[in-house]
């Protein structure tokens, strides 16, 4: 691996943020989403309350926003280019359940829809930088995704009762999946 | 006699949606359209009303991808309608700011919607499995471009830092020393993208138009400058109507435009055509050695003038940074902006062309009038041009020959239709 690939792909406001208290990092925590369009901000909104709470040494929680393909790299490595041994991914997902419900599964679990007939790397989502990375060979080797089934995700900047409530047991969850290695 | 129809409905790898139609009937060529089925979005409707400060914000929202150039733009309108001259410091930031769009658009459209096309790729997946290398040499060149823009702008889409008159944030010459290093070191994905282009062998098309472009005597522009034709108009930027002749077209929600003839191009094969002459040393070599010459009128040639112009970016921007860093970045208040009624147009050179805003601002400050005029609606009726002229040469070919002659020919104006939204979609298996 290149040392270039995945170095400071974040902005540097979210690398300072992610950086603090972790030295190597071995486990990604990723929330990806638009914390405007209302419940898809519950990948972020999981961060921030992990961030706030504290994470285990060797632990990095960052924000992902709404990177498009270059999460290809973000899961490619940390800013030193070291790939990380697994990654724990939290995002607004349609898994046709009530609203703040969430279901714990891996890429092989299930088949990520791409988001148009077509691709358009103006909004290239997780499905589309999933399969990406694994063209590329360049996924880490543990893969958990924790979809959360948003309410809605028209323009807000505010997340629903049910997404609000559903934001520290989702962060519970993915604490214990780091105590499960 | 030769009867073709050919519906390619949402023409993959390009932004947003679009649809050619072409029907031939014992030979003769009767419909050949490109169809722009994009909702209009009503940006210059939202601009009417609001505070001037707010209008480089919200016009940034037009484009995910050239967010810089729109805010640049509109920045550009509104200090011409208010009178306000940026400093230079702050120019050159803006600069420098707009070869990292630059270089984060081209590399996009090369690499991820062009490149597949060459390697018999479908889409940029397959070409990830079958040459990785070249895709994670993309994805490299594409994060340096964004990690540029935002160590100016604040953020790597939508500029927040810039604003009328200066910049609310100014990067340290340690980061800037950095960002230097690292456009070094591209130099090496750079050649690599030049050699990789060479190896590419583009349709034989020819067609003469008119090449559009902003020009300025003393550099390779991107921001301001002369609107300037190689059929010899010239034209300051506040009389940008002269050229662009906004007319409506049943089959496209976009406006077409046209000058003298009944079309033109706009985009990096214009910038070439027009300014040749000012390209960075080593992107005039790389000019030679992909074979572009002025005045090229093959249109797939467009992405090659891209390739062309990635290499100078980079080499502008760590002359530019030198420039920076010798002077130092020296912390300055934005001009005290007097607010009054006024009118201005601004102009740049966006990566698909040439980008006009054209504001009218009332005595309050807010904005009475706007006008955007987008590089691809500029593109539109020349894109269509070469269609009916391309057509008749290939018909003799299969039908999906055809097709994908055409895609390749939309693709190479790197047309950007909209903007799209996606949510994750899960099916359990």
């Amino acid at each position: 691996m290149n040392e270039e690939v995945g170095a400071g792909l974040a902005p540097a406001h979210i690398r300072a943020d992610a950086q603090a208290g972790a030295r190597p990092a071995p486990t990604l925590i990723l929330g990806l989403g638009n914390p405007w369009r209302g419940d898809d901000g519950l990948g972020p909104a999981v961060i921030r309350w992990l961030q706030a709470r504290g994470l285990p040494p060797g632990v990095l929680a960052v924000d992902g926003g709404t990177p498009g393909l270059e999460l290809v790299l973000t899961l490619a490595g940390d800013h030193k280019g070291r790939p990380y041994r697994r990654a724990l991914i939290v995002d607004a997902a349609d898994l046709g359940r009530a609203p703040g419900e969430w279901v714990r599964f891996t890429p092989e679990q299930a088949r990520l829809k791409k988001g148009d007939v077509h691709l358009s790397l103006h909004a290239a989502g997780l499905a589309e930088a999933l399969a990406l990375g694994e063209a590329l060979g360049t996924l880490p080797k543990e893969m958990v995704i924790f979809g959360v089934q948003p309410a809605g995700v028209d323009w807000s900047p505010a997340l629903s009762a049910a997404a609000q409530a559903a934001v520290p047991i989702v962060g519970q969850a993915v604490l214990q999946e780091l105590e499960a290695v | 006699m030769a009867t073709v129809q050919l519906e390619v409905h949402h023409v993959t790898r390009v932004e947003g949606h679009g649809n050619i139609l072409i029907d031939v009937a014992g030979g003769e060529l009767k419909r050949c359209d490109l169809e722009i089925i994009e909702t209009p979005r009503f940006f210059e409707a939202m601009l009417r009303g609001r505070p001037f400060a707010e209008a480089s914000h919200i016009t940034s929202r037009i484009c995910g991808i050239c967010s810089v150039g729109h805010a640049t733009t509109s920045l550009l309108a509104t200090e011409a309608a208010l009178g306000v001259v940026p400093s230079e410091q702050t120019q050159r930031l803006r600069q420098l700011n707009f070869l990292g769009e630059i270089l984060d658009s081209h590399v996009l459209h090369v690499y991820m919607l062009v490149a597949p096309d060459f390697f018999g790729a479908g889409s940029v997946f397959p070409l990830a499995r079958s040459h990785p290398e070249v895709v994670l040499r993309a994805l490299r060149m594409k994060k340096l471009a964004g990690d540029l823009c935002a160590m100016l702008s604040g953020r790597h889409t939508h500029p927040i830092t810039m604003e009328v008159g200066g910049f609310t944030h100014l990067p340290t010459a340690t980061e800037l020393e950095a960002m230097r290093a690292r456009l070094e070191a591209a130099r090496a994905d750079v050649d690599a993208t030049v050699e990789l282009s060479q190896s590419l062998t583009l349709p034989a098309f020819e067609r003469e138009t008119e090449y559009v472009a902003l020009h300025k005597p003393d550099e390779y522009t991107f921001i301001g400058g002369t609107i300037t034709t190689t059929d010899g108009f010239r034209f300051p930027v506040s009389d940008y109507r002269e050229v662009t002749n906004e007319y409506l077209s049943p089959h496209s929600t976009a406006k077409h435009t046209r000058h003298h003839r009944d079309a033109y191009m706009v985009g990096a094969l214009a910038r070439f055509n027009v300014n040749h002459d000012q390209l960075h040393p080593r992107a005039r070599a790389a000019a030679r050695a992909l074979g572009l010459k002025p005045i090229c009128i093959n249109p797939y040639m467009n992405s090659i003038a891209q390739v062309v112009e990635i290499v100078h970016c980079v080499e502008e921007a760590m002359a530019l940074s030198d420039v920076l860093l010798k002077r130092g970045i020296v912390p300055e208040a934005p001009p005290k902006v007097e607010v009054r009624a006024g009118e201005g147009v601004g102009a740049c050179e966006v990566p698909r062309g040439t980008l006009y805003h054209h504001y009218r601002v009332g005595d309050d400050g807010r904005i009475t009038g706007a006008n955007c005029i987008i590089p691809t609606g500029q593109n539109l009726a020349n894109i269509e041009a070469d269609m009916r002229a391309l057509v008749p040469q290939i018909l003799n070919r299969s039908q999906d020959d055809i097709r994908l002659g055409l895609e390749m020919l939309v693709r190479a104006y790197d047309p950007c239709i909209s903007c799209a939204t996606h949510m994750l979609k899960v099916t359990f298996v």
